[in-house]
């Protein structure tokens, strides 16, 4: 998941990166209004964390600009100014949940994960499909209620796969979404990532819920019904 | 709290009707007084010449006859006709009379009280006398020597005052209808003027109510030049107190971003140190606590200090519906998980004479208790009764303990009976709420949950 961090205050900026970067989002972080949404336009985001109280383009501003660009994915305010006028123009602005500084790590990840989920349109913190379930709080796969190890880069994977059922995913877009930009990236390592989830999720090779199309990418496949 | 709230004894209006009128008064009843004087001395001078006048005329044709005198031919027609009102005697100096008009042969002179002897030679004297026929006379009596008779005679005309007296009469009855009816058009006239040169005042005093409910955001319009110096002064005290509070709360917001910002770096750093073995997870608690507690002090202090400082003038009528809308909009939004079902019946007439803040924070922070600890459902109502406003929430979640209510409601009193966790969210509002003059109460819905309800 790719994640941008738009924070004026450094150390605060840079604990948060660090401590996102920990938990296995992909997070580029800009220090104020401009570069946030030089960041927002340029590149593709899973989620973003917007500081309210930003140097030259104010966090509103830069929300409503970056909803304006049609621009969907969800975005969490971090506001120090903890009242209501600003968190509902926050909101208003097109921002989906907020947290009052100081905060908890854990809360900022906890809501993270939820505006995620719900982007994609689900309900619960575990993605279900079928006999497949992904506990996206505790990184977990069952799989027939069986409990099935993960690597951090396979769950990545099959998070961003399953949050986007029945979309072809290009390879492209899974490196740009899992790694870092300065990352080698190669696709191979990705086509063995597949290789190994395909085996996790689906031992007999009956289910096939990951396709290949040719030339194209991946695609979750619905068809192993989403519950 | 108005603009207006110290009214004197008297209005201007009434002080300037008060004056206008009693001068009217005294204007109107001196003319009256001096006209009606200057006519009457006019009179009783003209009736003056006309017996000086006559008694030329008796002297003129006057001749002696005898002890007596002979008088032919009076071109006077009234000496000649009995009772006619004018009468002529002539009286010698032993104060017999000589001769008397024909006209004056009915009238009885023995106790009039008229003396001859009053009369001086050469010159001629004026009295009134009344006599039982004829009413009240004028009389006029010259004094003249006669050669041929070497002796002193008095020449005396009278004349009935009653055509005079009706005459001031009338002329008097005349001057006083016209006055009352000058009275009248000058009081109609003062009425409409007064209305005329007050209006700029009262244009004042409406639109100065008129920001006070927060229909307009200055004075507008031409107001006279002896106001503009008063409407100008309004008008920039409005937008500099305006600008004040303005300022003031985006200083005191600057202030909670320079402060809580770095409370979030120390308590991320704090965070971090859970994976070291600098310190015990004991240590580690005590200083996040205590990181907690500062935050939560700040926040306390800081919305607090953001209330006082709002006056209440000069603020417009907030629509509760709109608020409400906006903050149920914005927590359906964080709280979309919970699918929590919402009923919202907000009368449109529903209005905050207050800080839009203000009201936010009560709607925010009671609203978020609700969404946070209901279950399915949330319900918010409000109406307004006479300048009162009603608002209602209820949440189907657990409830508050009847024992918890009076300590939950009163924990807002000190900042440091909060503990950290604790949302400071329902003292904010109550906080709010008591400036106000306003009363807030808990009790429990028909859901078992609990029902909060605000009366501003």
């Amino acid at each position: 998941m790719r994640l941008l961090i738009v924070e004026d205050e450094d150390l605060l900026r840079a604990r948060l990166v660090k401590a996102i970067t920990d938990s296995g989002y992909v997070v580029d972080s800009a220090s104020d209004g401009k570069d946030g949404f030089y960041n927002a336009t340029e590149f593709d985001y899973d989620v973003a964390i917007i500081d309210l109280g930003l140097p030259g383009l104010d966090g509103i501003s830069l929300i409503k600009a970056i909803r304006a660009k049609g621009l969907t994915f969800p975005i969490l305010i971090l506001t120090a100014r903890d009242n209501w006028t600003d968190k509902v123009a926050g909101l208003d602005a097109g921002a989906d949940d907020y947290v009052v500084k100081p905060f908890q790590i854990e809360e900022i990840k906890a809501r993270l994960n939820a505006l995620l989920r719900r982007a994609a349109g689900f309900a619960k913190p575990t993605l279900d499909f079928a006999h497949l379930s992904l506990d996206t709080t505790a990184h977990k796969l069952t799989v027939d209620s069986v409990e099935t190890e993960l690597t951090a880069y396979e769950y990545k994977v099959l998070e961003y796969l399953m949050l986007h059922p029945g979309k072809v995913v290009s390879k492209s877009e899974l490196t740009e979404h899992l790694y870092d930009q300065d990352h080698d990236r190669d696709s191979n390592v990705l086509e063995v990532f597949i290789r190994r989830l395909r085996q996790k999720l689906d031992p007999s090779a009956s289910l096939k819920p990951i396709d290949t199309i040719r030339g194209q990418g991946y695609r979750f496949n619905v068809s192993v019904k989403h519950h | 709290m108005s603009l207006l709230n110290t009214t004197s004894h008297y209005s201007l209006q009434t002080r300037l009707v008060l004056s206008f009128g009693l001068l009217l008064i005294l204007f109107l009843g001196l003319a009256g007084f001096v006209l009606d004087r200057v006519y009457k001395n006019s009179v009783e001078v003209a009736v003056e010449e006309r017996l000086q006048l006559q008694i030329y005329a008796l002297l003129g044709v006057a001749e002696p006859d005898g002890a007596g005198f002979f008088l032919p031919d009076l071109e006077e027609a009234r000496f000649s006709q009995i009772d006619s009102g004018l009468y002529g005697f002539i009286v010698n100096s032993q104060g017999l009379e000589v001769w008397r008009s024909p006209s004056a042969l009915n009238l009885n002179l023995a106790d009039n009280g008229y003396s001859v002897g009053e009369i001086i030679r050469g010159k001629t004297t004026y009295g009134t006398l009344v006599t039982l026929e004829q009413g009240p006379l004028s009389w006029a009596g010259y004094g003249t020597y006669w050669e041929n008779q070497a002796q002193n005679y008095s020449f005396v005309v009278m004349e009935s005052t009653a055509p005079t007296t009706s005459q001031i009469r009338q002329f008097q009855s005349n001057l006083y209808i016209w006055l009352g009816v000058l009275a009248v058009i000058l009081s109609i006239a003062q009425y409409l003027l007064l209305r005329w040169g007050m209006q700029p005042l009262k244009k004042l005093a409406t639109d100065v109510s008129a920001i006070e409910s927060g229909e307009k955001d200055n004075l507008q319009g031409n107001y006279p030049i002896e106001l503009l110096p008063v409407t100008q002064n309004l008008n920039v005290l409005i937008k500099s107190e305006r600008e004040r509070q303005g300022r003031f709360r985006t200083t005191l917001g600057d202030l909670a971003h320079s402060l809580k910002t770095p409370l979030a770096v120390l308590s991320t750093a704090l965070q971090e140190l859970r994976h070291t073995q600098k310190f015990t997870e004991l240590q580690r608690q005590d200083m996040e606590e205590q990181l907690n507690r500062m935050d939560q002090i700040i926040s306390w202090q800081l919305k607090r200090s953001v209330k006082n400082s709002q006056t209440k003038v000069l603020t417009k009528p907030i629509a509760v519906a709109v608020v409400v809308t906006r903050i149920l909009g914005a927590l359906q939004k964080v709280y979309c998980e919970k699918n929590i079902k919402v009923r919202s019946e907000v009368a449109s007439n529903a209005v905050f004479y207050g800080e839009e803040t203000d009201l936010m924070e009560v709607c925010g922070n009671l609203l978020d208790n609700a969404f946070k600890y209901g279950a399915t459902q949330v319900q918010v109502l409000a109406s307004q009764k006479n300048q009162i406003l009603m608002l209602e929430f209820n949440d189907d979640g657990p409830g508050i303990a009847e024992s918890d209510r009076t300590f939950v409601l009163h924990r807002g009193a000190r900042a440091d009976t909060l503990k950290s966790g604790q949302g400071i969210g329902l003292a904010v509002a109550v906080e709010i709420i008591n400036s106000y003059g306003g009363e807030i109460s808990i009790a429990q819905n028909h859901w078992g949950g609990a029902r909060i309800r605000v009366r501003i």
